[in-house]
């Protein structure tokens, strides 16, 4: 295609300007990738953060809230429920499995969960799959052993046998420490990418145990103070927990289980269904998520302009180049699909630039953003909702490219074969 | 009467909203004849180029060249009529600068078969075409087909210009003010070289300058000035 490499041949003679467009180009398109890319992840790994749960249960609040608390570890409950409430329920014929949780303490941040061996059997995330040991064992009868998410002994260079302090309450800088009860870590949980992973397990027996010689929130003093190993020849029972989850062994008894939580006399409570719910809060950020997507399409839509600008700029100092093509036997739509050319080239330049430079940037940040947001972006070849955007990126550029194609061709109509110095 | 190369009859021309530009009665350019045109800028001699390109219309008359009447044809044909009958060469900065020497002077053959397909039958391929012509123009050097048109001196470019103008034997070729950028001695020569070209090709040689010295060199000399009852006294 001989005109497409006289495009190519005047473009490289102005490599300066024409790979600084590209880039500015490849950025966007990188720019636009990767924010899909994180759209994308982050809504599947939202999504897959839990499964196989009918029902989680918690004192009556709202069903966001209480997802927030028991699935993402974000905020806090407003109530406990009753243990005989549990257990009213965890014995319902319908109910095949039952996992308790305890939340409300911390360590050095990450959040710590009183719960069973329920859990482990039971709980599911991704596409049902069961938490997985990655070393040592679940936590066993004795309270003062805690099982680690696969976070939190990265981050914290915890391995089997260390012991470790809990703190009181969820604040990052805690101000009182459970430092008469420490915790041997027995196990450690592989990688699940959802918020198990920054959750440190302990049992429902450790979690009283630790608050067992508290009173209204503070802990006792002097005498009325008992031992670790004092606690561990005491019932530990709890008398209350924050949540539970569910599992049926019929799904269709869910909505009917729910209904009896929900107006169930001993207490307020609350049922959610964990896929309703998810998508309740997924709608509520999805309109940040959106607007992401929307600036991203406008830095392309910026990239697309700063090329129309470099291109037009050019025109004019490039009337001779047309002059001569037109002397030699170029008609004004040649001149025009030489513009047309250019911009495309440009375009494409920076579109396979920009996908390069998103690979790179995965490559780089794949880890740092695995281990600190539980985002495992693919490195895979782009998906066809990706190639849809790029070829739309492209048609913009095409569509753009005739802008200046336009003025050119009426300008070598009316220029003809005159040059003019 | 053989038929003319370029016959111009009654031929007027003026911008829209603009006094007559052209209005020439009568002109005509043999086939093989070398012209010297006398137009001092102002003359309208742009314009008359632009017509014999067929890049403008007339307001009123007739341009045939090699009989074919340009105001019949659309300006799609004309454009294409041009490029395969139309050699040209300007003042300076004829080349496109980031091509090599070489792709400057096929551009033409490019543009036209008939034109590639003359240069390849007469020379057997365009790339041979092109280095004779260059050869025959004083650049034999066989590395210099491959630089850069912007690294040569300017009466090299020049020569170039005029290998393309000839490339794929076009019957007539339009030299507009080639050698004004040429000192007086480069001038001469050039002339020789682009003379000798033409003959050897048949074309004709339309040569348009404000410069008289040159114009004993040629088989015939005309003013515009005279030629275009249009132009007004002041410039001539």
């Amino acid at each position: 295609m001989y005109l497409f490499r006289l495009a190519m041949a005047s473009l490289a003679n102005r490599r300066f300007t024409a790979i600084l467009t590209a880039f500015a180009i490849a950025l966007s398109v990188c720019l636009l990738l990767a924010v899909e890319r994180v759209r994308t992840e982050a809504r599947a790994s939202f999504a897959s953060t839990i499964s196989g749960t009918d029902l989680i249960v918690g004192a009556r609040s709202g069903s966001v809230n209480l997802l927030l608390y028991s699935v993402f570890r974000i905020g806090n409950a407003t109530n406990n429920i009753r243990w005989d409430s549990f257990e009213h329920f965890a014995a319902s014929p319908q109910v095949k499995w039952a996992i308790p949780m305890s939340l409300g303490d911390s360590h050095r941040g990450y959040r710590v969960m009183g719960t069973t061996d329920a859990y482990f059997e039971h709980y599911q995330y991704g596409r049902r799959q069961n938490l997985q040991l990655a070393s040592g064992r679940a936590f066993a009868t004795d309270p003062f052993e805690v099982v680690l998410g696969a976070e939190v002994a990265d981050a914290l260079h915890y391995k089997l046998g260390d012991k470790l302090v809990l703190a009181h309450g969820v604040a990052v800088v805690s101000l009182v420490k459970h430092d008469d009860k420490p915790f041997t870590v027995v196990g450690i949980l592989q990688r699940t990418g959802t918020p198990v992973d920054r959750t440190l397990h302990i049992s429902l027996g450790g979690m009283e145990a630790i608050h067992i010689d508290w009173h209204n929130g503070v802990p006792a003093q002097g005498k009325g103070r008992i031992s670790a190993d004092q606690a561990r020849n005491m019932d530990l029972t709890p008398q209350a927990i924050t949540a539970f989850m569910l599992g049926l062994n019929n799904k269709i008894s869910t909505f009917a289980l729910q209904r009896q939580i929900n107006e169930f006399r001993g207490e307020p409570m609350l049922a959610i269904l964990p896929g309703v719910a998810l998508q309740e809060l997924w709608s509520m950020m999805g309109t940040a998520e959106k607007a992401l997507f929307v600036i991203s399409l406008f830095v392309v839509l910026t990239g697309l302009i700063g090329m129309l600008t470099a291109i037009l700029t050019s025109l004019n100092e490039r009337r001779r180049e047309m002059a001569i093509l037109r002397s030699v036997g170029a008609r004004p739509w040649h001149i025009a699909s030489l513009l047309i050319f250019e911009a495309f080239a440009l375009a494409l330049a920076g579109v396979v630039a920009g996908v390069g430079l998103l690979y790179v940037c995965i490559a780089a940040s794949r880890g740092y953003l695995q281990a600190n947001y539980g985002l495992d972006l693919p490195l895979a070849l782009p998906s066809p909702y990706e190639w849809t955007l790029l070829a739309g990126i492209l048609i913009a550029a095409l569509l753009m490219g005739s802008v200046p194609a336009w003025r050119a061709y009426r300008q070598s109509l009316a220029d003809g074969l005159s040059i003019r110095l | 009467m053989t038929q003319a190369l370029i016959e111009l009859s009654d031929l007027g021309f003026n911008w829209p909203g603009h006094p007559q530009l052209l209005d020439i009665p009568v002109f005509r350019l043999e086939p093989g004849e070398t012209l010297f045109l006398k137009g001092p800028s102002g003359s309208g001699k742009t314009t008359l180029l632009g017509l014999l390109g067929g890049v403008q219309k007339p307001t009123r008359g007739s341009i045939r060249l090699l009989g074919q009447e340009l105001t019949e044809l659309s300006a799609g044909a004309r454009d294409r009529f041009r490029v395969d009958h139309t050699g040209y060469i300007f003042q300076q900065f004829n080349l496109l600068p980031f091509l090599s020497v070489r792709e400057n002077v096929e551009l033409p053959c490019h543009f036209s078969k008939l034109r590639a397909q003359r240069a390849t039958q007469r020379h057997g391929s365009i790339d041979q075409a092109a280095a004779t012509l260059l050869a025959h123009l004083g650049l034999k050097d066989e590395g210099l087909l491959e630089r850069r048109a912007d690294s040569l001196s300017i009466g090299q470019q020049q020569r170039v210009a005029a290998a393309r103008a000839l490339i794929g034997q076009p019957e007539l070729v339009i030299a507009d003010e080639p050698t004004s950028a040429l000192d007086h001695d480069a001038r001469e020569a050039f002339l020789q070289l682009l003379f000798a070209e033409c003959r050897e090709a048949g074309a004709s040689l339309l040569f348009v300058s404000h410069d008289q010295s040159l114009a004993s060199l040629f088989d015939r000399n005309l003013s515009l000035a005279e030629l275009n009852r249009a132009a007004t006294p002041l410039e001539v």
